[in-house]
C-alpha cells in the first residue's frame, strides 16, 4: 500500500514538474534595462525610406544578455531556408537571390516596394519595342579587383539564354532561361553598351532584369562554374568569404564597392563588416534566436507570432507589402461550383476583416479580386467582396441550396453542401478559418493538407473541389501571375500552368495575351482592367487576402527595411553603436 | 575464423544495398509530384520547352528500367549523381553533412548512456524502492515525448530564458575553428583550439538530449532487467557469500554480464539515432543528412534522396555488423 | 463405431480442453491480478490507459464544447487559471477560438485508434508470417527474412514520409505507412520464437497425435508465444503514437478538423512564445498516455514474460 502511494507521488510530482517546466518556460521576461538610443545614423535616409512599408515603432530598449553579442560590426541573419546555390544563374530558388543579391548586382534593381532603379546601368534605352540599349557605368570593380565591361554583361547573359552553357557538374541550361526568355540574343556595341534584342514587345522587361545579376567572364573562364560557386565573385557590395554547406554564408565588406543604384541612399560601401547568413528552418527556433541574441534580423516571421514579437522589448518587427496573394480557387467544372451564384456567395460568406484582425494581427489586407492590391496593374474600381452572409445566402437559396430539412446544413435535391478544402500546411490557420466560416452559414467544409507535388496534378486534372493557397507576383506585373492562374490550361506552355479553377474564359484569355505585348500603360493597364473585372465577377476563387511578409531584428539595426521581393539588403543596414 | 565471419557478414550487406537501391529508386519514381514543376515554383514566366528540356537533362523522359540502369551504373562507381536542385554532387553533399549527424547521434548516444546506466544499476539494485520507481519513471518520460516538442521546451528554458545555452548551429559565428574531420568537438581537440570545443560542445547538449532521452529510457529499461535477472543468479550470491564489497559485486560480476543484452539494444538504436534526427536537425538548426533528405523528399530531388537513403542503410547495415563483432568480445560463447 | 459417436467423443474432448483452458487462464488471470497489484506503476498505467480509453468512447458525452466549432473571436484564451481564463473553457481555447479540453477529449479518440490500429495491422501481418517462415522455414522464410532485413535498413521516419509522400494524405494512409515497416519487428521475435518452440516434444506430440500443420501452428505453439507479442505490442504503441505526432510536425499527420494530439502540439508550436497552452496540454496529454502505457507494458513483460528483455 504504502508503495502505491509513493509511485503516485513519485508520478504526480514528476509530471507536475514538467507541466511547470512548460508552463514557466515559455513566457519570455528577459531582463531590461532601460537606455535610451539614439535612432540616430543618417536623418536623410530616414526620409528616403519607402512609404509603403508598414513600420513599427519600437521602444528602442536593449536586452541584457548574457551570451557576447556578435562583434558590433558583424550582422547574423537566419534565413528560412538554405538557398540553392551562390551561382546567380543556376537556380530558380527565391532564397537564393535572397543571398546572392548581397553579392552580385544587376543593371537594375528593386527598392523594397515595387520601383525599379539602375543600378550597374547608367542608362537604360528602348530603340524600338524589341531593341533595348544599355549603357553601363564605369569603373564598376569586380571583388578581384577587375572592371566590368560590356563582355561580362553579353557573357552573363548569354550563359543564361544558350543552351548547355553551364557545364558543371554536367552541362545544362539555366533554369533562369524560362525567366527571360523573350531575350533572343544581346551583342556588345561598345566597351560600355550592350543591345538586347527581343523577341516580341516585352513590357514587364525591366521588372524582370532585377533578377538577372552580372557575373564575371574572366574569372568564370578561368576556374570554371565549379570553381565559381566555391568562391563566388561579383559586383555587389559584400565578397564572399565561406560557407559551410551552404548553412552558412560569411561575407566581408568590399570597400571598393561601386556604391549600388545611384538614387537609392544609402550610395556606398556597406555599413557592416561583415555579414552571416545562417539557415534555421523551424520559425520557433528562428524566433527563439533572435530573442536569445544569436541573429540580428530573421525572415519568414509567422503571422502568429508577429504581435508577441512587435511587444517584445528589444526586438522590432516590419512588415513588407507581400506578394503572395491567398485565396481558394473553386472547381468551376465541378458542382456544386459550376454556378457563379454559389462561388459569389461563398465570396461574401466570409469575413476577411476579421481574419484579417486574428489571424494576421491587423497585418493584411483584403484582396480586390485577383490581383494585389500593390500591382503595379490593379484595376483600382474594384472593392473586396464584402462580408454579408445574408447576401450569401440569399445566392445559395437563388443556386437551390437551403437547408430545407433544417439540421442546420444546407441542402439542394437531397444532397447536403459538403466539400473539402485542399490546401497545405503552410496555410493551416487560414484554411481552417475559412472553413469555420462557411460552416457558421450552413455549409460542411472540411480542410485537408496535402503536398504539393501530390495534389497539383490532380488539381490540374480538375479532380478537387475547392483549393486555398496563394502565387506570388514578385514581378508587380500581371505577367507571371494572371496567365498562370487565370489563363485556361495548355499542355507544355506556361498559360494555365497554376489553374487549379478549371476556369477558361476566351475573352480573358484573349487579354492576357494581348496584355503580354502591349506596351502602352495606359492600353495594357484597360486590358487588365477588364479582364480582372471579368475574373471578378466570375469568381472562380474566393478572393481573400494579402499578408504583409513579416521580418524582425533586433533593436539596434538600424535602417533595415524588409523587402517586398524577399530581397535582404544588408547594404543599407548598420548596428548602432 | 572470426575474421573469416566478419567478412562474410559483410559480404551480405551487398544485397540488402542493391536490393535498398532499388526500393528507393523506384519508390520516388512512382511517388507523385514531378520534380522540374516543383522547382518552377511559382513566380516568373516559364519559357516553351522549358520543362522538357530540364526532363531531358535529369533522363526523366527515359523509361524506368533506363533510368534505372543509368542509376545502378553509376552507383556501382561510386558515383550517385548530382542534386536537381543544388547542382553539386550527392555525394559532395552527403560528405558536407555526415559528420554532423554521426557526432549529433553520438552526442545523444553519450547522453543516453550517461543517464541510462547509472539509473539502470540503480534501479536493478534497489529493486521496487522509491528511487527505482522515481527513476524509471523518469526515463520512460524519454521515450514518452514527441522529440521536437522536448526540443522546443528545452530551447525555450535554457536559451531564451535562462540564456544557458545555444538555441541553434554548431558552433558560435566569430569563434574559428579549422576543419580536420568534421566533427567539431573532435577537431577543437585536434588542432587544440579551447574556445571552439566549449563552443560546439555548448551547441549539442540540448540537441543531444532532446535526441538521446528516447534511448536513454530504452537502454536503462533493458540494463535493469538484465541486471536484475544476474543479482538473482547463483555466482552473484557466492560473491556477496565471500565477503566482497557489494559495490564491487554489482560493478565487476553483474555489470558486465549485463552489458550483453544492453549492447544489442544499443546497436539497434543507432539505427533510430542516424536516421530519426531529422526532427531534432530541424528543430535546433543542426546542418545533418536528416534535414536535406526530408527537404530533398519534399522537393523530389530524386538524387539525392537515393544517396542519401542508401548511405543510411549502410551506417545500419554497418552499426549493427560492429555491434555483433562487440558481441562476441563480451560474450566469447556466441558465435557470428 | 459409428459417425455420431465419434462426433460426440469429439466434442466432448473439445469441451473438456476448453474447460481446462478456461479454469486455467481464471487462474491465470486472478494469478495476474495479484501480480499486477504488487506493481503499482503498471497498474496506474494500467487504470490511466482504461480512462482514455472510455474518454475516447465517450467523447461525445463529457466534452464541454464542440471540439470543431471555431470561432475566431474566441482565440486563444487561457487557461482557467490563467489571468484572462474563463471557466467555461477550463484548458483555453487555440487560435481558432477551439475548445482545447474538448479538443484534447476528442484527440485520445485518434491517437489511441493510431496505436492500436497501427500495432494491431502489424502484430497480425508480422506473427502471421513470422510463425509461416519460422515454421516451414525454406524458400518463404529466405524471401521474407531477406524483406525484412531490407526494411530494417531504413530509417523508420524516412520510410514513413516517403509512405506519405507516396500515398497521400488520409487516416488509413497514416496507419499504411506506419504498419508498412512496423511488422518486421513482430515478424523476427515471432519467427525466432517458431524457431525455438519448434523442436519442443509438445510440438512433436502433436505431430504424431497427427495434428496437420496449420492446426499446431494456430493451436499449440502461438499460445505459447503470444505473450511475448503482447508485450511488445504494448510497447510499441508508445511509439507508434509519438510517430505520428513527428509526422504531424513535418505537416503528414492527421487531418483537420478531426482533433488530433500530433497536429495540435505541432500546429500551436509558433505560439509556445505567447499561448504556451495551445502546444504544451495536448503535449502533456501524449506524455500521459505514452507513458502509461509504457509503464503497463512494462509491467506486463515483468509479468508475463520474464524472458524477454530484448525487444
Amino acid at each position: 500500500m504504502l508503495a502505491t502511494k509513493k509511485t503516485l507521488l513519485a508520478c504526480v510530482s514528476l509530471i507536475t514538474l514538467l507541466a511547470l517546466l512548460a508552463a514557466c518556460g515559455p513566457t519570455p521576461e528577459p531582463q531590461v534595462v532601460k537606455e535610451t538610443v539614439i535612432v540616430a545614423g543618417t536623418p536623410e535616409v530616414v526620409e528616403k525610406e519607402v512609404t509603403k512599408v508598414v513600420t513599427e515603432q519600437v521602444e528602442v530598449e536593449k536586452v541584457v544578455t548574457p551570451t557576447a553579442p556578435p562583434g558590433r560590426d558583424v550582422i547574423i541573419v537566419g534565413l528560412s531556408a538554405a538557398p540553392d546555390t551562390l551561382d546567380p544563374a543556376d537556380h530558380r530558388n527565391r532564397q537564393s537571390e535572397t543571398v546572392v543579391r548581397n553579392m552580385f548586382d544587376g543593371l537594375v534593381t528593386r527598392d523594397s516596394t515595387s520601383g525599379v532603379h539602375l543600378e550597374l546601368a547608367e542608362e537604360i534605352n528602348w530603340l524600338d519595342d524589341v531593341t533595348l540599349e544599355v549603357k553601363l557605368r564605369e569603373g564598376v570593380l569586380f571583388h578581384d579587383g577587375v572592371e566590368m565591361t560590356a563582355d561580362d554583361v553579353v557573357f552573363t547573359f548569354e550563359r543564361i539564354i544558350l543552351e548547355n552553357m553551364i557545364e558543371y557538374p554536367e552541362a545544362h541550361t539555366s533554369p533562369r532561361k524560362g525567366l527571360i526568355a523573350p531575350l533572343e540574343s544581346i551583342e556588345k556595341t561598345g566597351d560600355y553598351t550592350v543591345v538586347m534584342h527581343f523577341s516580341a514587345a516585352w513590357p514587364v522587361a525591366m521588372q524582370m532584369l532585377v533578377h538577372q545579376q552580372i557575373v564575371p567572364k574572366h574569372y568564370l573562364e578561368e576556374v570554371g562554374t565549379e570553381g565559381f560557386v566555391a568562391q563566388p565573385i561579383g559586383t555587389g557590395p559584400f565578397k564572399f568569404v565561406s560557407a559551410t554547406g551552404l548553412d552558412e554564408i560569411v561575407m566581408e565588406r568590399f570597400d571598393d564597392y561601386s556604391g549600388g543604384a545611384p538614387d537609392l541612399e544609402p550610395v556606398g560601401p556597406a555599413c557592416v563588416r561583415q555579414a552571416v547568413f545562417k539557415v534555421i528552418p523551424e520559425a520557433s527556433t528562428r524566433v527563439a534566436a533572435l530573442l536569445a541574441g544569436e541573429v540580428d534580423i530573421i525572415q519568414g516571421v509567422p503571422a502568429e507570432l508577429v504581435d508577441t514579437l512587435a511587444q517584445t522589448p528589444g526586438v522590432q518587427v516590419k512588415g513588407a507589402a507581400g506578394t503572395q496573394p491567398k485565396w481558394m480557387e473553386m472547381n468551376v467544372n465541378m458542382a456544386p461550383f459550376d454556378d457563379v451564384l454559389v462561388r459569389q456567395a461563398m465570396n461574401y460568406a466570409v469575413d476577411k476583416e476579421l481574419i484579417i484582425e486574428a489571424i494576421y494581427g491587423g497585418r493584411a489586407v483584403a484582396l480586390p479580386g485577383t490581383l494585389s492590391p500593390y500591382n503595379n496593374y490593379v484595376n483600382k474600381s474594384l472593392e473586396p467582396y464584402a462580408y454579408d452572409p445574408d447576401q450569401a445566402l440569399a445566392l445559395l437559396a437563388d443556386a437551390g441550396w437551403t437547408d430545407s430539412d433544417g439540421d442546420g446544413t444546407l441542402d439542394k435535391d437531397g444532397q447536403p453542401f459538403s466539400f473539402t478544402i485542399d490546401t497545405l500546411e503552410d496555410f493551416r490557420p487560414l484554411a481552417e478559418a475559412v472553413a469555420g466560416q462557411f460552416r457558421a452559414i450552413g455549409i460542411d467544409a472540411g480542410v485537408r493538407f496535402w503536398e504539393y507535388s501530390v495534389v497539383k496534378p490532380m488539381l490540374q486534372a480538375g479532380e478537387r473541389q475547392a483549393y486555398l493557397d496563394d502565387w506570388g507576383d514578385s514581378a508587380f506585373d500581371p505577367v507571371g501571375h494572371f496567365e498562370a492562374k487565370w489563363h485556361g490550361f495548355v499542355e507544355g506552355e506556361p498559360y494555365g500552368r497554376g489553374n487549379f479553377s478549371g476556369y477558361n474564359n476566351e475573352r480573358v484569355n484573349e487579354l492576357i495575351k494581348l496584355g503580354e505585348i502591349t506596351v502602352a500603360t495606359d492600353e495594357r493597364q484597360a486590358l487588365y482592367d477588364e479582364a480582372q473585372q471579368l475574373v471578378y465577377d466570375e469568381a472562380p476563387a474566393v478572393f481573400l487576402v494579402l499578408p504583409e511578409e513579416a521580418e524582425a531584428a533586433r533593436a539596434d539595426i538600424l535602417n533595415w527595411t524588409p523587402a517586398s521581393d524577399s530581397r535582404i539588403n544588408l547594404h543599407d543596414v548598420c548596428i548602432a553603436p | 575464423m572470426r575474421a573469416v565471419k566478419v567478412i562474410e557478414r559483410m559480404l551480405i550487406t551487398v544485397p540488402i544495398m542493391f536490393g535498398v537501391a532499388v526500393v528507393v529508386f523506384l519508390f520516388m519514381r512512382l511517388t507523385p509530384g514531378d520534380p522540374v514543376d516543383i522547382m518552377m515554383g511559382q513566380g516568373g514566366a516559364v519559357g516553351v520547352g522549358e520543362m522538357e528540356r530540364l526532363r531531358s537533362e535529369f533522363h526523366l523522359d527515359e523509361p524506368l528500367h533506363v533510368q534505372l540502369w543509368l542509376f545502378l551504373k553509376d552507383a556501382v562507381r561510386g558515383d550517385l549523381g548530382y542534386s536537381y536542385t543544388q547542382k553539386r554532387p550527392v555525394s559532395e553533399l552527403i560528405a558536407q553533412r555526415l559528420p554532423a549527424t554521426i557526432e549529433l547521434a553520438a552526442g545523444a548516444l553519450f547522453f543516453a548512456l550517461l543517464l541510462a546506466i547509472p539509473i539502470g544499476i540503480v534501479s536493478a539494485v534497489r529493486q521496487r524502492s522509491l528511487l527505482d520507481q522515481f527513476s524509471m519513471a523518469g526515463a520512460f518520460l524519454g521515450v514518452s515525448m514527441p522529440a521536437f516538442w522536448l526540443g522546443i521546451i528545452l530551447i525555450l528554458l535554457f536559451s531564451v530564458r535562462l540564456h544557458w545555452l545555444p538555441v541553434q548551429g554548431r558552433l558560435t559565428f566569430g569563434v574559428s575553428l579549422e576543419y580536420v574531420t568534421g566533427f567539431y568537438v573532435l577537431d577543437s581537440i585536434l588542432t587544440r583550439n579551447g574556445p571552439a570545443l566549449v563552443s560546439s560542445l555548448k551547441h549539442l547538449v540540448l540537441p543531444s538530449v532532446s535526441l538521446g532521452a528516447a534511448v536513454a529510457a530504452i537502454v536503462a529499461r533493458v540494463l535493469r532487467s538484465s541486471m536484475v535477472e544476474i543479482l538473482r543468479q547463483d555466482y552473484i550470491t557466492l560473491a556477496r557469500a565471500k565477503g566482497q564489497v557489494e559495490f564491487l559485486v554489482v560493478m565487476k560480476h553483474a555489470l558486465r554480464n549485463a552489458l550483453i543484452p544492453t549492447v544489442t539494444v544499443v546497436g539497434l538504436q543507432i539505427g533510430t539515432l542516424l536516421g530519426g534526427n531529422m526532427i531534432v536537425e530541424t528543430v535546433f538548426s543542426w546542418p545533418g543528412l536528416g534535414r536535406m533528405v526530408v527537404k530533398a523528399i519534399f522537393e523530389r530531388d530524386f538524387p539525392l534522396v537515393q544517396g542519401s537513403v542508401m548511405v543510411y542503410a549502410f551506417t545500419f547495415v554497418l552499426a549493427n555488423l560492429v555491434v555483433d563483432v562487440l558481441y562476441t568480445y563480451l560474450d566469447p560463447k556466441i558465435e557470428l | 463405431m459409428d459417425a455420431t459417436t465419434t462426433a460426440q467423443n469429439a466434442i466432448a474432448r473439445m469441451a473438456y480442453v476448453w474447460r481446462i483452458r478456461l479454469r486455467l487462464l481464471r487462474g491465470n488471470l486472478g494469478d495476474f491480478w495479484i501480480q499486477l497489484r504488487s506493481r503499482p506503476l503498471a497498474l496506474l498505467g494500467g487504470i490511466v490507459v482504461v480512462l482514455y480509453i472510455l474518454a475516447a468512447i465517450f467523447a461525445e458525452q463529457i466534452v464541454p464544447h464542440d471540439a470543431t466549432l471555431s470561432d475566431l473571436r474566441l482565440r486563444l484564451i487561457p487557461p482557467a487559471w490563467q489571468e484572462g481564463g474563463d471557466l467555461s473553457y477550463l484548458l483555453g481555447t487555440d487560435d481558432q477560438g477551439r475548445d482545447l479540453l474538448s479538443r484534447i477529449i476528442v484527440g485520445a479518440r485518434v491517437s489511441l485508434l493510431v496505436g492500436l490500429l497501427s500495432v494491431g495491422i502489424s502484430v497480425a501481418v508480422g506473427t502471421a508470417l513470422g510463425a509461416l517462415a519460422g515454421y516451414y522455414r525454406g524458400f518463404l522464410d529466405q524471401a521474407l527474412s531477406r524483406f525484412a532485413d531490407l526494411l530494417l535498413a531504413f530509417p523508420f521516419l524516412i520510410f514513413a514520409i516517403g509512405m506519405m509522400a507516396f500515398l497521400g494524405p488520409g487516416f488509413w494512409n497514416l496507419i499504411l505507412a506506419l504498419t508498412f515497416k512496423g511488422w518486421v519487428e513482430f515478424f523476427r521475435l515471432v519467427r525466432g520464437e517458431m524457431l525455438a518452440e519448434k523442436p519442443k516434444e509438445y510440438v512433436e506430440a502433436a505431430k504424431v497425435v497427427g495434428q496437420s500443420h496449420p492446426a499446431i501452428i494456430a493451436s499449440e505453439i502461438l499460445p505459447n508465444i503470444i505473450q511475448s507479442v503482447f508485450v511488445l505490442g504494448t510497447l510499441r504503441m508508445g511509439f507508434m503514437i509519438i510517430m505520428e505526432a513527428s509526422l504531424s510536425f513535418l505537416g503528414l499527420g492527421i487531418q483537420p478538423p478531426t482533433p488530433a494530439w500530433g497536429s495540435m502540439v505541432a500546429s500551436g508550436r509558433d505560439y509556445m512564445l505567447t499561448s504556451w497552452w495551445m502546444s504544451t496540454l495536448p503535449g502533456i496529454a501524449i506524455l500521459i498516455l505514452v507513458l502509461s502505457i509504457n509503464l503497463f507494458g512494462e509491467g506486463l513483460r515483468d509479468i508475463l514474460d520474464p524472458r524477454l528483455k530484448v525487444e
